[in-house]
This record gives C-alpha cells, sequence and structure tokens, in this order.
C-alpha cells in the first residue's frame, strides 16, 4: 500500500462501520449455505426422486359455455361431453414417426401434423399444447390410447365440443365457436377488462350470437394438478395432488356459463330454413312479433356449424369460402340490397300526408314516362291506365311513383321514410351490421360533391338508384306500417340466466320512435295515412290484380308488398328480356315483405330472395309458409275455420280458386 | 502506508482493480452458461434471442463500467442534486404516465429498451446520500433528529411515489439501501430502536391498508405455498423442488429437468438462480454466493482505502445496493423470503438490470482507480 495517499484521519473514522458489514455478508453467507446445504444434501435424495418421478403440471379445465334455448326453452346450442387428442410439443422426441402413427389413427396426413407441430413451435414456443383433432369418435380415442404409452406428447384429453341442433338451420345467427385468434387476444381483454381473461387456446365464440354473448355465457376456467412423468405422461399414483410436503393442492372447479334465452322459435326457425331449401332458393329472412321479438333468422346457403365445432377439413372450409353466395356471411343484417318496389308503401305514405294526393285521387299511369327527353319504363309495356294510390300500390304502377317522386323530391321523401328505419342500423345484439343508405340533397353534396339531380327523384321513388336496404330494416319499416307508426328496435336475446334460473339480464321490447308523434323535423304521419297504405298492402295479397294474390293462407289475411332489386342496370332493349334466361348472377333480387293479419298484425316477415328474378314466385311462398307456420302454431283455430268457410263457398258454386301459375310479367 | 507520495504516475492498466474485474467477470461467465441453459429447452426456438441480447447487454455494461472508471467520481458529488432531482422526475414521470406492467406502473418505453427510473434512482439515491452524509462525522453517538432530518427526506420522497406506483420491491429496495448508508454513518441508539418499533407498528396498518391483495397473497402463500397454488405457491413449490434435486453436484449443464421442462416460472430472469442450482448443485450455488461475497468485500476495502469521504459513501452505497439485491433474490428463491419480483445481479436475464448494475460497479472502480493520486 506504499501508494496509498488520502487525508486518513477523515476516513478512518468509519472503521468500525465496515465491521458491522463485513459482519452481515458473512451472516447471509452462512444463512444460504447452511439453507442450501438442507435443501440440496438433506432433502436433496427426496426432491431428486420427485423432480423425476413426480411432477405437478398446472393445467387448465375450460368451463362450458353458457346453453343458448328459444322462447320455450327448447335447445338451440348445447355442449357435448367429447375427447379430443392434443400434443405438447416439448415432449416429442421422434416428430416424423410420431406424425406418422398418429396420422393413420386419425385419418391426417403426417406432412400436416409435422406442419402444424413445427408451426406452432415458432409461433407459440415449445410449451403450447396442440390441438390435433377434436370430438374423436370411440375408435380413436381406442386406438390412441394403445399407442399413447410410446408416444410421449400425446394426450387424449376430455373436452366440450358445442353442439348445434339446427345444424344449418340457424348457422348465422348463432355462429359458432373457434380458437381466440392473436389478434383478437389484445382487443378482447381490454374489451372485457376486469371481467373476463382470455388466453391462447381459449375458445371463444367467433360470429353471431356466440361471439355478441360471449360477456355472458362464457363460463370461468378452472385448474387441476396433474402429475405427468418425465415424458409429460399423465401418471395415475396414489397422491395425485399432494405435494412433497403433504400438503393438498386446491382445485379449482370452473364455473358453467350462463344460459341465455332467445326471442327465436325453434320449430318457426327450421321452418323458415326449410321453405328456402325446398323452394331452392338462396338470401335471407327475418320475421318478427310485431313489438321487435325476431322469431326467425335465416341467410342461405348456410354452413353445419358442427364442422367448425369438431375441426374443420381445409376442403370443407374452403369450399364454404370460396362459394359465390357466402354462406358465412349473415345475409339479414350484412347484405345491402336495392328495395325496389317494396320502397313504394313508403312514398305513398309521404305523398297522401303531404297532400300531394288524396286516397282518391286519381293520377294517369302509362308504360313510358317521359321525364326531360328520357323514358322512364314502367314494367308492363302498357301501363296501368289511371289508377288511385290503392291500385298503384295493387299492381305495383312505377309511373305512378314516378310523378310522386318529382311531386315530392328527395329531401321530403327522406323526412318521411328515415324515421321509419329505413338507411339505418337498428341495432339488432349481433355484431357487424350494416347501415344500408336512404339518401338526401345534403347526403350527395357531402359524399358525391354534387347537386341532387331531379332524374334521381324517380329512380329514388321506385326504390332504385342509391337507397339500399338490409333485410332486417324492411322488416322493422314494415313492422311499423303494421302498428301504424311504432318504430321498435328488434332484439333477439331475451333473457340471460344463471344455471339456477335466476334471470341476471332481462330485455323488453323497445319503442324507439311513434311517427304518429311529430318528430324534431316536424313531420308526423296521421293513422288514418296509414290505414289508406294498409287497404292498398291488404289488396296486393288478396286483391283480383295484387302482385302476390297466388299466396293465401285459409282464414288469414296477409298484407305486403312484392319488389325487385336490380343486380344491374340494363338498356331500354334488354329491359323486357326474361330475367330467368339470363346466368344466374345477373338476375334480379326478389323482395316480399309482408304481416299478418292484416286487420290485426301479430307476425312482420321479410324476405330477400337473390337471383330469384321476382319477389311474387321467389319470396312470397317463403313468406306465406312462415305465417302459417305461426299461425298453426300459435291460432290453429283460425286456420281451421278458413278452411271450414272454404269448404263452404266450394259448395255453393261461385268460382273455382285459380291455381295457375302467377305470370311473372304482371309485377315489376 | 509509509510513502504518502509518490511521483511516478501510473498507467491505466496498472492502477484498475484485476480482483475486482476478474469477480465481475467470473459472474458474467456463470450468467451466461447458466442462461443459456435457462434459453435453449429441447425445443426452444425464440427464446433464442434472449441470450444473444443478454450479450449485447453486457458488452454495453462493460463499456460503461470503464467510461465511469475513467470518469473521476468527484463529478457524481459535484452532480449529485441535478442526477437526484432528474430521476426524481422520471419517477414522478412514470407513477402517472408510464406503461403499466403487471398491475404496477414501473417504465418508459424508449423503442429498443424499456426504461426505468426506479433502478436509476437508487444510483441516484445512493450519490445523493453520500453527497450530504460526507458531511456528517460517524465518530461519537452518532446523527439525531436533526442530522437525519434532510437525508431521510431525500430517502421518502422517492419512496412515496414509488409506492404509489405501486412497486414494493422497488420502494423495499430504496428503504434497504437507504437505512444502510444512514446505518453506516452511524444513528444514535435510541433512534434506531424507535425506528424499529414504529416499523412494527406500521406492518399490522400497512397490512390493513396499504397493500394490495396479490401483495398480500404472496406473503400468505411464503407462510403456506399449497394456499396459492396457482400463483406464486406453486413457483415456490417448483423452485425448492428445482433447487434441492441438485444435491451436491447437480445434475449438469442443461440437465435441470425443472427448468428445462417448463416447471419452472421465470427460468431466466427472477428464478436464474434455481437453474444454477439445479444442474450444478450446492457446489455451483456455494460458489456463486461466494464469488458475490469476495465481490463485496473487495468493493468494501475499496471504500477502506477510498481518497475521501465521498468515495467511501458511494462505495458502500453500492456495496449495499447489490447486496440487497442479491440476498432478497436468493432468499426468495432458496424459500426464505416471499416472492418478490428483484432480479439476480449480474446474474439474471434483462438490460435495465444489466446496465444499473454496471454502472454502480463502474463507481466503484473509479473510486478505486483513484487512491492513486498520480
Amino acid at each position: 500500500m506504499a501508494e496509498y495517499i488520502g487525508s486518513l484521519e477523515e476516513t478512518k473514522e468509519y472503521a468500525p462501520r465496515f465491521k458491522i458489514f463485513y459482519f452481515v455478508i458473512v451472516v447471509a453467507f452462512l444463512l444460504f449455505g447452511s439453507r442450501l446445504w438442507y435443501l440440496q444434501i438433506i432433502q436433496g435424495e427426496e426432491l431428486r426422486r420427485f423432480s423425476e418421478k413426480n411432477r405437478i403440471k398446472q393445467s387448465k379445465i375450460s368451463a362450458p359455455r353458457g346453453l343458448i334455448l328459444d322462447r320455450s326453452g327448447k335447445v338451440l346450442i348445447e355442449n357435448l361431453p367429447g375427447f379430443e387428442a392434443t400434443l405438447s410439443p416439448q415432449y416429442i422426441d421422434d416428430l416424423n414417426s410420431m406424425a406418422q402413427k398418429v396420422g393413420s389413427i386419425l385419418s391426417i396426413e403426417p406432412e400436416r401434423i409435422a406442419n402444424k407441430v413445427t408451426r406452432s413451435r415458432k409461433q407459440n414456443g415449445p410449451f403450447a399444447l396442440i390441438r390435433l383433432k377434436e370430438n374423436l369418435s370411440r375408435e380413436e380415442v381406442f386406438r390412441l390410447k394403445r399407442i399413447r404409452l410410446d408416444t410421449p406428447g400425446l394426450e387424449i384429453r376430455e373436452s366440450i365440443v358445442r353442439h348445434y341442433p339446427l345444424q344449418e338451420s340457424a348457422a348465422q345467427l348463432l355462429g359458432y365457436v373457434g380458437e381466440i385468434s392473436k389478434r383478437q387476444l389484445p382487443l378482447w381483454n381490454k374489451k372485457f377488462e376486469g371481467r373476463l381473461l382470455f388466453e391462447q387456446g381459449d375458445i371463444v365464440g367467433k360470429t353471431g350470437l356466440e361471439e355478441a354473448l360471449e360477456g355472458d355465457i362464457r363460463g370461468i376456467d378452472g385448474t387441476s394438478f396433474i402429475q405427468v412423468d418425465a415424458h409429460g405422461r399423465e401418471t395415475i399414483s396414489q397422491a395425485s395432488n399432494t405435494n412433497i410436503y403433504g400438503e393438498q393442492f386446491k382445485e379449482q372447479e370452473p364455473i358453467h356459463g350462463n344460459n341465455a334465452v332467445l326471442t327465436i322459435d325453434r320449430d318457426l326457425q327450421e321452418a323458415a330454413f326449410n321453405a328456402f331449401k325446398t323452394q331452392n332458393r338462396i338470401g335471407a329472412l327475418l320475421a318478427m312479433k310485431t313489438n321487435g321479438e325476431v322469431l326467425a333468422w335465416v341467410s342461405a346457403p348456410s354452413y353445419n356449424p358442427n364442422d367448425f365445432a369438431t375441426g374443420i377439413s381445409p376442403q370443407a372450409l374452403s369450399k364454404i369460402v370460396t362459394d359465390p353466395f357466402k354462406p358465412l356471411r349473415n345475409k339479414v343484417i350484412q347484405d345491402h340490397a336495392s328495395p325496389g318496389s317494396i320502397f313504394k308503401p313508403f312514398v305513398a305514405l309521404a305523398a297522401l300526408q303531404e297532400k300531394v294526393i288524396t286516397p282518391t285521387t286519381i293520377v294517369h299511369a302509362p308504360g313510358v314516362y317521359y321525364f326531360g327527353r328520357r323514358p322512364y319504363h314502367d314494367s308492363i309495356r302498357g301501363g296501368h291506365g289511371y289508377v288511385t294510390v290503392y291500385d298503384a300500390l295493387e299492381r305495383s304502377s312505377n309511373v305512378f311513383f314516378f310523378k310522386m317522386g318529382i311531386q315530392l323530391g328527395v329531401d321530403r321523401m327522406f323526412n318521411y321514410i328515415f324515421p321509419m328505419g329505413i338507411g339505418q342500423k337498428t341495432g339488432i345484439e349481433l355484431p357487424r351490421e350494416v347501415s344500408g343508405l336512404m339518401p338526401n340533397s345534403e347526403w350527395k353534396k357531402r359524399e358525391k360533391g354534387e347537386e341532387w339531380q331531379p332524374g334521381e327523384n324517380l329512380s329514388t321513388a321506385i326504390g332504385q338508384g342509391f337507397v339500399n336496404v338490409t333485410p332486417i330494416q324492411m322488416a322493422i319499416a314494415y313492422n311499423s306500417i303494421a302498428t301504424e307508426g311504432k318504430v321498435y328496435r328488434p332484439f333477439v336475446i331475451r333473457k340471460v340466466i344463471d344455471q339456477d334460473g335466476k334471470v341476471l339480464k332481462e330485455h323488453f321490447p323497445q319503442l324507439l320512435r311513434d311517427v304518429t308523434q311529430t318528430q324534431t323535423t316536424g313531420i308526423k304521419i296521421d293513422p288514418s295515412t296509414f290505414k289508406v297504405v294498409k287497404e292498398g298492402l291488404r289488396r296486393v295479397a288478396n286483391g283480383d290484380r295484387g302482385t302476390a294474390k297466388w299466396w293465401k293462407i285459409p282464414g288469414i289475411q296477409m298484407a305486403g308488398k312484392t319488389g325487385t332489386a336490380q343486380v344491374m342496370g340494363f338498356s331500354a332493349d334488354q329491359i323486357y328480356v326474361k330475367c330467368d334466361s339470363r346466368p344466374m348472377h345477373m338476375r334480379h333480387h326478389g323482395w316480399f315483405v309482408a304481416y299478418a293479419p292484416a286487420e290485426n298484425p301479430e307476425i312482420t316477415v321479410a324476405v330477400l330472395t337473390e337471383h330469384s328474378c321476382h319477389g311474387n314466385t321467389g319470396s312470397a311462398p317463403i313468406v306465406r309458409d312462415v305465417i302459417q307456420s305461426y299461425f298453426q302454431k300459435y291460432h290453429p283455430e283460425m286456420i281451421e275455420e278458413g278452411i271450414k268457410k272454404a269448404a263452404q263457398q266450394r259448395k255453393a258454386p261461385v268460382k273455382a280458386p285459380t291455381p295457375d301459375v302467377p305470370d311473372a310479367q304482371s309485377e315489376d | 502506508m509509509n510513502d504518502f507520495v509518490k511521483l511516478e504516475e501510473k498507467p491505466f492498466f496498472r492502477k484498475l482493480d484485476y480482483n475486482f474485474i476478474i469477480v465481475i467477470l467470473a459472474l458474467n461467465v456463470i450468467g451466461l452458461i447458466n442462461l443459456y441453459s435457462a434459453t435453449h429447452g429441447p425445443n426452444a426456438t425464440e427464446v433464442e434471442s434472449l441470450f444473444i441480447s443478454q450479450i449485447v447487454w453486457l458488452l454495453a455494461g462493460w463499456t460503461i463500467f470503464f467510461f465511469v472508471t475513467l470518469v473521476d467520481y468527484m463529478f457524481f458529488s459535484r452532480m449529485a442534486i441535478l442526477i437526484y432531482a432528474l430521476n426524481l422526475l422520471a419517477i414522478i414521470y412514470v407513477t402517472f404516465f408510464g406503461k403499466v406492467a403487471l398491475g404496477a406502473q414501473r417504465w418508459i418505453d424508449l423503442g429498443f429498451f424499456r426504461y426505468q427510473p426506479s433502478e436509476t434512482m437508487k444510483l441516484g439515491l445512493i450519490i445523493m446520500l453520500a453527497k450530504i452524509l460526507s458531511n456528517r462525522s460517524p465518530s461519537g453517538q452518532g446523527m439525531g433528529f436533526r442530522e437525519l432530518f434532510v437525508p431521510l427526506l431525500m430517502v421518502i420522497i422517492p419512496f412515496g411515489f414509488v409506492v404509489e406506483q405501486p412497486d414494493l420491491g422497488t420502494a423495499m429496495m430504496l428503504s434497504l439501501i437507504g437505512g444502510s448508508l444512514l446505518f453506516f454513518c452511524k444513528v444514535r441508539r435510541s433512534i434506531i430502536i424507535g425506528a424499529l418499533v414504529i416499523m412494527g407498528l406500521a406492518v399490522p396498518i400497512a397490512w390493513e391498508y396499504g397493500l394490495r391483495d396479490y401483495q398480500k397473497n404472496r406473503i400468505l402463500t411464503f407462510v403456506s405455498p399449497a394456499n396459492d397454488p396457482r400463483g406464486s405457491g406453486y413457483n415456490s413449490i417448483q423452485s425448492r423442488i428445482a433447487v434441492g434435486s441438485g444435491q451436491f453436484i447437480g445434475k449438469g449443464f442443461r440437465q435441470g429437468t425443472q427448468s428445462q421442462l417448463e416447471f419452472l416460472p421465470e427460468r431466466h430472469t427472477d428464478f436464474i438462480f434455481s437453474v444454477l442450482s439445479e444442474e450444478h448443485g450446492f457446489v455451483g450455488g456455494i460458489l456463486t454466493i461466494g464469488l458475490f461475497g469476495f465481490l463485496f468485500g473487495l468493493a468494501l476495502r475499496t471504500a477502506a482505502n477510498a481518497r475521501d469521504k465521498f468515495g467511501v459513501l458511494v462505495t458502500a452505497g453500492v456495496t449495499a445496493y447489490v447486496f440487497w439485491h442479491m440476498f432478497i433474490n436468493i432468499g426468495m428463491v432458496i424459500g426464505l423470503l416471499p416472492i418478490v419480483g428483484v432480479p439476480l445481479p449480474l446474474l439474471s436475464y434483462g438490460g435495465s438490470s444489466m446496465l444499473t448494475t454496471m454502472l454502480a460497479l463502474g463507481v466503484v472502480s473509479s473510486v478505486s482507480y483513484r487512491r492513486y493520486l498520480f
């Protein structure tokens, strides 16, 4: 220490303090040393044995999701016990031979298994469990169990399989479940922060009500402690849940999710889907009670959600995804279409209320109408002659409504029609509803930067041009005619109940607007105006020249309107080319929206059949079937009475009913 | 000690304390070997990058170490108030606007690096206290209330914000470091006894009103690990099994089943010592703790030989800093203390811990370097 220099006097003062520090360090060393001696030398052998043979591994027990029931308690979604095959990548010693063995039993190509394992290792690390196949058959379980001991990493686990007894009948409404995606995981953890915690590999609702109800029907996962040996295989031994100190591990039971009761009627739902299927139609249907309770919800073509629950094969999936008519899409709320003629009653309401016409005004409706120099055609070459508003609705005259459109102008039409629910989201609980569009001059200026053209009033008045709607919007709008002004919010979730039946959440009909009361725009529609339009709609289905007169239900009068939505524009000479002779994707969509009974409505049904050419032949029979099923179930006496009356009428020879096929040309 | 002035100036390399550097290097090597094992399980793929980035942190750490060695530590004394104030501002910032991790607000995202102000605050506190206390004399009865007021305030202000975050591990670390330095400068016996009594009384109150549920849980779990098998109880038990099963010479490099097969949580960070104990047994564990002891001994010798009081105090402070981290971490791993999220200096994976530790040791090296006048 020859080189040492410093104000020794100063620093020397600390000398006694160092002793205490040295002392503390020595004590710590001795403490740790003796503790290590105790653990590693005294308890070492026991702990070594424990670490080699018995390992307690934490594992998650997935909680079953809640059931989904229809309005009378019939099951729409349930849980079935099943088995799934999983792999723990960290235990696999020979990937290729494992893939060969397991693949032959599960009939999956070995390369796919190997790829899956390699990809999961890369993406999720070596410890993430891989689901190989869910819903194993008895045979598969039996054969897997035999090779399990020689196949480290392979496990057969009990699982819960979500089962959809309605199969494809309600696929888009109910949705399906699947593993949470990496992108969804942080989003949902944020959305449900403090209530639910999602982890990689969790099964969650992907679409439809399964998704919308996630926060309500999800259960709380439990934990169990299993012993595994050095190869990751579960071992069954005497004290399976005690540790080396003889302490008991607490298992945590999973908690079953709450059940949801819907407003859906399972019988009606099946009848509605069958109507689409037997008539070989694609499109969408929404049936609701006049207070907004949804009874049936169909989107066709469909798919079987049970395939998704049990792990769908890539071929089957790509077939669904690439189908040009989009089975996965929920057409009730996600497909835009022009309303076509089903828009006319709303224009009639505006024209009557604005005193453009009275119920008795007679308007000349020829086959062609010239606005400026441009001809606007009716669907019937000869036109309809001199008609009142009743006739115009019954026969669906275009020219009559062209004239109304010119007189009203788009902004007055907007003020009446938008509040009835057209061009805005209905607020149904399902995700990804589109809003549709009800244009006005302000909208055009804002979005297109152009002035509203007078000619556009004509196309708007017959539901073409910019107007875009969804089937659910049309159901709500027609329902507001049926109820004479009441705009309801549609809903499908009636209540959420726990496993003991206690009601946790309850939803009731919600009146959004009553348009017979003065709105903020100063507009209201008198009940008498509604009565005129309702009579027109009654004649559509019951009048001699009604466009939907061929479909009747004994004892029940329907009231509604047919419509055709042009998929693409055609030049004047092509307008009269028969729709049915065009290729499928160029054919028009057909609409029929109706309520029944005409006098005192209980149910409203909107149907859009895509590429069916006509509303009366394409959609009206489906609506009729659904309404008939409804009354057969809830008011069979009305139908019986109707049949009796018809029989009496037949005895007295009046006129034979016309069973002939409708003339498609008579509807626009 | 017989020759106060030596005129010949010694070159840089001869003034370095090589024992000190070799001990740190030895701990680095042990740390890397161990981290390699912890991050290279049988099928690990992504974790390999952790090993590479730890090497990068290590190189950065040594750069800082030598840079600080060359800086006269009196620079820190002059800058003490500024360093302390900046750290305090950063702490206040993260308390209210910082990124949330595990329910506590702790860091600022700098893109390539998550800066945790509470880590550097520990060093800021050491420098600040060393500056203030170098005016106090450690002889006589020790400090009374008047002398203690300012230094205590320096501890309590950051402590309050860190508790608010709520990062109890760091808060405890701040009070342990501050307390050690005050104690080093001698405090009146009556005050020490009084402080112990007050702490004894404060524990039940803090339990009732101060602690969050997860914090209470950790302590309850320590008393009876099987009570919370989902959380820290599981960790604690698995760690004890890992350590014990290492026996005398360990299972061998990369042979630790507990660590290789996922049973150990946080293998590469807080529980790195259990990997070491499992794979290298009693021998490896004692060797590592012994190296730490040797490191503290060398640091204290540096303190004893320092040129001035600030040098003594700052070195003693750094020793306390590294010592308490090691003590709490290993104590937790071998089941002597409850689970607290504190890394093991020089061995755990993590840039924040590595850089601040090397910075702190660099200050010690600077003090050692400057015991030579020329």
